[in-house]
């Protein structure tokens, strides 16, 4: 009987074509980026990366109204029923696009009049979370490629076919998904690490290329992942925040906010040296911290400080114009949980200042909202994206 | 080889062709699992219920004004069981079951993403509020141990069971009683043809989940050893192992 049995079996396994018949015991499973060195607690051991609630929140159980605000800003629900509503761009006739990440794999556009539904544009593209608008035309970059959607709000029926600009981006899951923005007729991006912590290769980077998708050039390295970058009004200077390793403690290392002075030329650290003073226990073996360039300001342990945009309107009072909003998303692989929209100064030495500027995402430890990006509308309101409520709300300053 | 071995062999050939060509009735994604390499599959695989036309003996109206229990009763109880346990064959256990899981899997039918043709059916008629009742409903059922064993589980293959969950650190998410937790199911005592083919799925990429999780945790597992693991979570009851004789 024996025999017959491994007979069946051997019939089967040709009848499936399976592709090694003798194989020995196979290793274990490759541990995910995200979990490389986590501590084997049973405290650690729980805690793992939360995508966005698949549902947006109803607009009545919004948490809008429990935000706080410095006295005379007044926030709103702007659209409600946005899944997973990530990156914020503007086009040119009167329309915001609004990127996704893991839940929606969509991006979607929603006139600015009217009562602010959204409208699928672009669906079932994973990744689809890095968007940018210049001259007519939407850059779209996953974590595989960037596109480009030409004339594209003449043609929000039927985007028709992008063109690929570059499709050698490295995939993967850590660390892949993009933030974009155009200046001087560059196209800025990033490429995180693969992993929580490890040599990054190649990437751990932010590039720039030609807006026909030629001519890579490195613009900062030793970047970790940073999903927030803009460039200050005033001085032209690129500044990005960038999200600290994970797994070290609960409370450190910090998040960073840096500020680029020589493009190309820098070096923040990762994954040698963390928040400008902490070797890295497993990389930093050998290195100094004086080797990198220090972070110009420290955003709290792993804060997921996201979207970073300069105040270039002219609503907010004349203290906000020219700061940097950063949003804190908020830390999954810590106990104590929060998340908040804060707001820094460059203090012209290099440095910056930090202050809080919007609470109310959290209660009784557990997420209401988490912000994402902003976009600053022609009026000098900011619109503010959460991805875990599915919502944009509205900030405005009025006496 | 003998003319009665070349016989044999012939013959499983042809039923193992069958089972392939029987496997496009079950609907969707949820494939009947290539025989199991290991002789003692899973005893519900042969029959599975072909793609049944889905007909809820309520209208939608009617449903509309009920509450989820009624509605659960009334939509989902057919197939997983009035107390979220049925035997009905690749047809998951639902008691126990957390709600942000739940919901996850909802999402993922109504999206299309993960696809069986019934599960898809019932989902695109869910609106955000049905997939949030549904899911907050089916988190109040408690677990319901399965049945007993016809017979007792086999302690070699156990152990090995269990040692290939702790090399691939299933405990590391599903924890250590195989009881999940917030988007992370419910393993332990769930039918065994349904974790097989879930398994089998997550490897081949023909079952996204909501996150990457579970294709990450299997690219390296061979089929025969995801077979193993789903023999030892369908019979696992504890986290001592007490099935086991240890």
């Amino acid at each position: 009987m024996k025999q017959v049995r491994s007979l069946v079996v051997l019939a089967t396994l040709c009848c499936i074509g399976l592709p090694a018949l003798a194989q020995p015991t196979p290793p274990p499973a490759a541990e995910p980026g995200w979990a490389k060195g986590r501590p084997k607690t049973d405290t650690a051991m729980k805690m793992a990366p939360v995508p966005a609630f698949p549902i947006p929140t109803a607009p009545d159980k919004l948490p809008t109204s429990k935000f706080k605000l410095p006295p005379g800003f007044k926030v709103e629900t702007w659209a409600s029923g946005v899944l997973d509503a990530r990156g914020l761009r503007e086009g040119a006739k009167g329309n915001l696009f609004v990127s996704s990440l893991f839940v929606a794999n969509k991006v979607y556009v929603i006139p600015e009049q009217g009562n602010h539904q959204p409208k699928v544009i672009i669906d079932k593209m994973p990744y689809a979370t890095g968007i940018e608008f210049h001259d007519g035309s939407l850059y779209v970059a996953t974590n595989t490629k960037i596109m480009r959607y030409d004339n594209v709000e003449d043609k929000l029926d039927n985007l028709g076919e992008p063109k690929v600009l570059y499709d050698k981006l490295p995939g993967g899951n850590d660390h892949s998904w993009r933030y974009l923005r155009i200046r001087d007729n560059k196209l800025y991006y990033a490429i995180g690490a693969p992993c929580n912590i490890c040599d990054p290769g190649p990437y751990g980077k932010i590039f720039r290329m030609n807006l026909d998708g030629s001519n890579i050039e490195t613009i900062a390295s030793g970047v970790r992942n940073t999903v927030g970058f803009d460039f200050d009004p005033k001085t032209g200077d690129l500044w990005f925040t960038d999200n600290g390793r994970d797994w070290f403690s609960e409370e450190l290392p910090n998040d960073e906010l840096n500020h680029v002075t020589k493009p190309g030329q820098e070096h923040f650290g990762y994954p040698f040296c963390h928040q400008g003073n902490i070797p890295d226990p497993e990389f930093g073996w050998g290195k100094s911290c004086d080797e990198y360039v220090k972070p110009a300001a420290l955003l709290g342990p792993h804060s997921a400080s996201l979207g970073l945009t300069f105040y270039r309107g002219n609503m907010f009072p004349a203290k906000y114009q020219g700061a940097m909003f950063i949003a804190r998303h908020g830390p999954w692989n810590r106990t104590k949980k929060y998340a908040d929209i804060s707001v820094a100064w460059p203090d012209g030495k290099g440095g910056a200042r930090v202050e809080t500027f919007m609470t109310g995402f959290v209660e009784n430890n557990s997420y209401l909202g988490r912000p994402v990006d902003f976009l600053v509308l022609k009026d000098g309101s900011m619109l503010v994206s959460d991805d875990h409520a599915g919502a944009i709300y509205r900030i405005s300053y009025g006496k | 080889m003998t003319r009665w071995a070349a016989g044999l062999l012939s013959l499983a050939v042809a039923v193992a062709l069958a089972l392939m060509v029987v496997s496009p009735r079950l609907g969707g994604q949820q494939k009947a699992p290539a025989a199991p390499a290991t002789g003692s599959g899973p005893k519900a695989t042969a029959k599975a219920p072909a793609a049944m036309p889905y007909a809820p003996a309520v209208t939608p109206s009617e449903l509309a004004a009920m509450s989820y229990p009624q509605r659960f009763a009334a939509l989902c109880a057919a197939c997983h069981g009035a107390n979220g346990r049925n035997e009905t064959p690749l047809t998951p256990v639902l008691a126990g079951q957390p709600s942000l899981y739940v919901i996850t899997q909802l999402f993922l039918f109504r999206e299309g993403r993960r696809s069986n043709e019934v599960m898809t059916a019932v989902a695109k008629t869910l609106t955000d509020d049905d997939l949030r009742g549904f899911s907050e409903f089916i988190e109040t059922l408690p677990p319901v141990p399965p049945p007993p064993p016809d017979t007792p589980p086999d302690p070699i293959r156990m152990d090995r069971g269990r040692a290939l969950a702790e090399q691939h650190k299933c405990v590391f998410c599903h924890g250590a009683g195989l009881s999940g937790g917030q988007q992370v199911p419910l393993i332990g005592g769930q039918h065994e043809d349904y974790v097989q083919v879930s398994l089998r799925g997550f490897h081949s990429g023909s079952r996204p989940g909501y996150t990457q999780a579970m294709t990450e945790a299997v690219s390296q597992i061979s089929p025969e050893d995801l077979d193993t693991l789903a023999y030892y979570v369908a019979r696992f009851r504890g986290p001592v192992g007490a099935l086991t004789g240890k």
